[in-house]
């Protein structure tokens, strides 16, 4: 496990949280779990045992059904601050029919350009757009800029998605399969410089990844979310210790 | 034990097929049959009904009376080369004018329609957002009412608007604004606002939820959610009902003229009134021509806004054409 001072304090606490949609069936119930700045936990289980869902309520999509989850420091529904999260959802969320660099401007300006009081409009911003674009260069698209999305492959969509949470400068990303349709050389350039955002900013990355070999190689923490059972967190051997 | 039920059996016989869809839809066609009977006292008048349009085709509509293409004799034409003097014809008149309308109205009714169908789409949840914007200053009661009707007001006024027929419009405005064109723009622009602020709220609606909350997790304002995500990701569709508006508001744009709004529905009503059916089919004719040309210019124009764009986008033969003399 990385080396974490004492005083540090958890970008997610999650206190004795249950959730799911459904009040009288919860899908996975989580007593602690703590994730601090510049570390990489993956999540992975099965299919159906609600991985993205607990991806979706720590994003404040989704309301626990118990317990507090604590995200950059508000302590959810509180919204955290603006450009603070930066979410990856399984299906990308992009704006289909808006260009690569629409898309990734999304996230600069979340996460570079304060909106105007009252009205929440965002004036055009240099350094929002040179932040884009850098995003953009890094996960090599830079001949893609001004391609509708809708026109680009799987895996290029998926690169888009993260060049969009890279733009933002998160203090958490968090990433439902972000890798998947990438081949291997690309696996290895993405990862590449997610770790490298997340090592150098002092953020942290919340991936769920479903191959949990791949899962092993990129996290310094493993949680394995069994089938929703008493204790859903259990500690992968080889991986690092979980702190619950 | 013998489990045999004589009335299950009948039943299944005689009604098992009437659980299937097609036995639903069957229901409701012969219910649709014995209200319809209800209404109609004498069947026979319906027998007449071929008879009289034989008679009144041969004796009143046909042939069609052409004269409505030549320049009207004051004003006097001064349009050069003659061969454009149709252009001073109360055809080409009316139908510029309705075409005017058709569009000034779209252009207009679009603008205000978009901004109403975006507070009035549920998946963008404005009621919450005026909740959480109003309850800073008052958390009491009077909040609770003002945000319940905030966020059934652009449903209501969209609704409201949709609920009269263009024609019905076209009368309240020319009473309000006088005969012409000003009160047709009007009707159109209302009944616009009502129907394509419909068809957009559902546009919006049926957007995939993804782009929402990836927007939501970033930490976007709800203006940039509306305009820089709902907008674009649904622009397709929006534009696409743009276009479908227009050749709407151009074919009803020929009804309300007969109500005094301008266009060549002015021309029908006139030539109606004196019994001049050869020259009011000849306006039909007219009309349903233009409309069949803009139908296909839309086809064009609306693949330009489909999702494979530059891929199966139709050639203007492949528009005019059938599929089978095109291969």
């Amino acid at each position: 496990m990385t080396n974490i001072p004492k005083n540090i304090e958890p970008i997610i606490r999650l206190n004795d949280v249950s959730i799911g949609y459904k009040h009288d069936k919860p899908l996975v119930q989580i007593p602690n779990l703590e994730i601090f700045p510049g570390e990489i936990v993956a999540i992975a289980g099965p299919s159906g045992v609600g991985k993205s869902t607990l991806l979706k309520t720590i994003a404040g999509l989704i309301s626990p059904i118990s317990g507090s989850i604590e995200v950059c420091g508000k302590t959810i529904p509180d919204s955290p601050k603006r450009g603070k999260l930066g979410y990856v959802p399984q299906s990308l969320g992009l704006v289909r029919h808006a260009s690569v660099l629409h898309n990734v401007m999304l996230g600069a300006n979340a996460g570079h350009n304060t909106p105007i009081p009252f009205i929440g409009v965002c004036l055009p911003s240099s350094f929002a757009k040179k932040k884009a674009i850098q995003a953009i260069n890094s996960m090599g698209l830079e001949d893609k800029i001004s391609e509708p999305i809708r026109r680009l492959s799987g895996g290029q969509q998926r690169r888009v998605a993260t060049a969009r949470t890279l733009a933002q400068c998160p203090e958490l990303i968090m990433a439902d399969e972000f890798l998947s349709e990438l081949d291997e050389k690309t696996v290895g350039m993405v990862l590449k410089e997610v770790t490298k955002y997340v090592k150098s900013s002092n953020s942290a990355l919340l991936v769920v990844e479903h191959d949990i070999t791949r899962a092993k190689m990129m996290a310094d923490r493993l949680l394995v979310i069994d089938d929703g059972r008493a204790n859903p967190f259990i500690t992968e051997p080889t991986a690092m210790e979980v702190k619950l | 034990m013998n489990d045999f039920n004589p009335l299950r059996k009948f039943l299944d016989t005689f009604f098992g097929p009437l659980r299937s869809w097609l036995g639903i839809f069957i229901l409701i066609f012969l219910f649709s049959i014995v209200v319809f009977d209800g209404m109609v006292n004498d069947w026979g008048r319906a027998s007449q009904g071929l008879g009289n349009l034989v008679t009144f085709f041969n004796e009143s509509l046909w042939p069609p009376d052409w004269s409505v293409l030549e320049p009207r004799a004051y004003p006097v034409c001064t349009v050069y080369p003659t061969f454009m003097d149709f252009t001073c014809s109360t055809a080409w008149i009316g139908m510029v004018e309705t075409m005017k309308i058709a569009f000034v109205s779209t252009v207009f009714g679009a603008i205000i329609s978009l901004p109403i169908s975006i507070l009035a789409s549920r998946n963008l949840d404005y009621a919450s957002f005026f909740y959480e914007y109003l309850t800073r200053w008052n958390d009491g009661g009077i909040i609770f009412l003002l945000v319940s009707t905030l966020s059934y007001l652009p449903r209501f006024l969209l609704a409201a608007f949709r609920s009269l027929p263009s024609i019905i419009w076209a009368i309240f405005f020319v009473i309000l604004v006088g005969y012409g064109p000003l009160a047709g723009v009007l009707a159109m622009t209302v009944y616009t606002v009502g129907y394509l602020g419909k068809l957009q709220y559902e546009a919006i609606e049926g957007m995939t939820k993804t782009p929402l909350d990836a927007a939501e997790a970033m930490g976007l304002t709800r203006f940039e959610i509306a305009f820089k995500v709902v907008i674009p990701e649904c622009a397709n569709d929006l534009i696409s009902q743009v276009i479908f508006m227009f050749e709407y508001n151009f074919r009803h744009g020929t009804v309300i003229g007969i109500v005094g709004a301008g266009g060549i529905g002015y021309y029908i009503n006139l030539y109606l009134k004196f019994l001049q059916y050869d020259k009011v089919i000849a306006y039909l004719i007219i009309i349903f021509v233009v409309v069949l040309i803009i139908d296909f210019i839309s086809i064009k124009a609306r693949s330009y806004f489909t999702e494979d764009i530059g891929l199966n986008r139709p050639s203007w033969k492949s528009i005019f054409l059938p599929s089978s003399v095109n291969k």
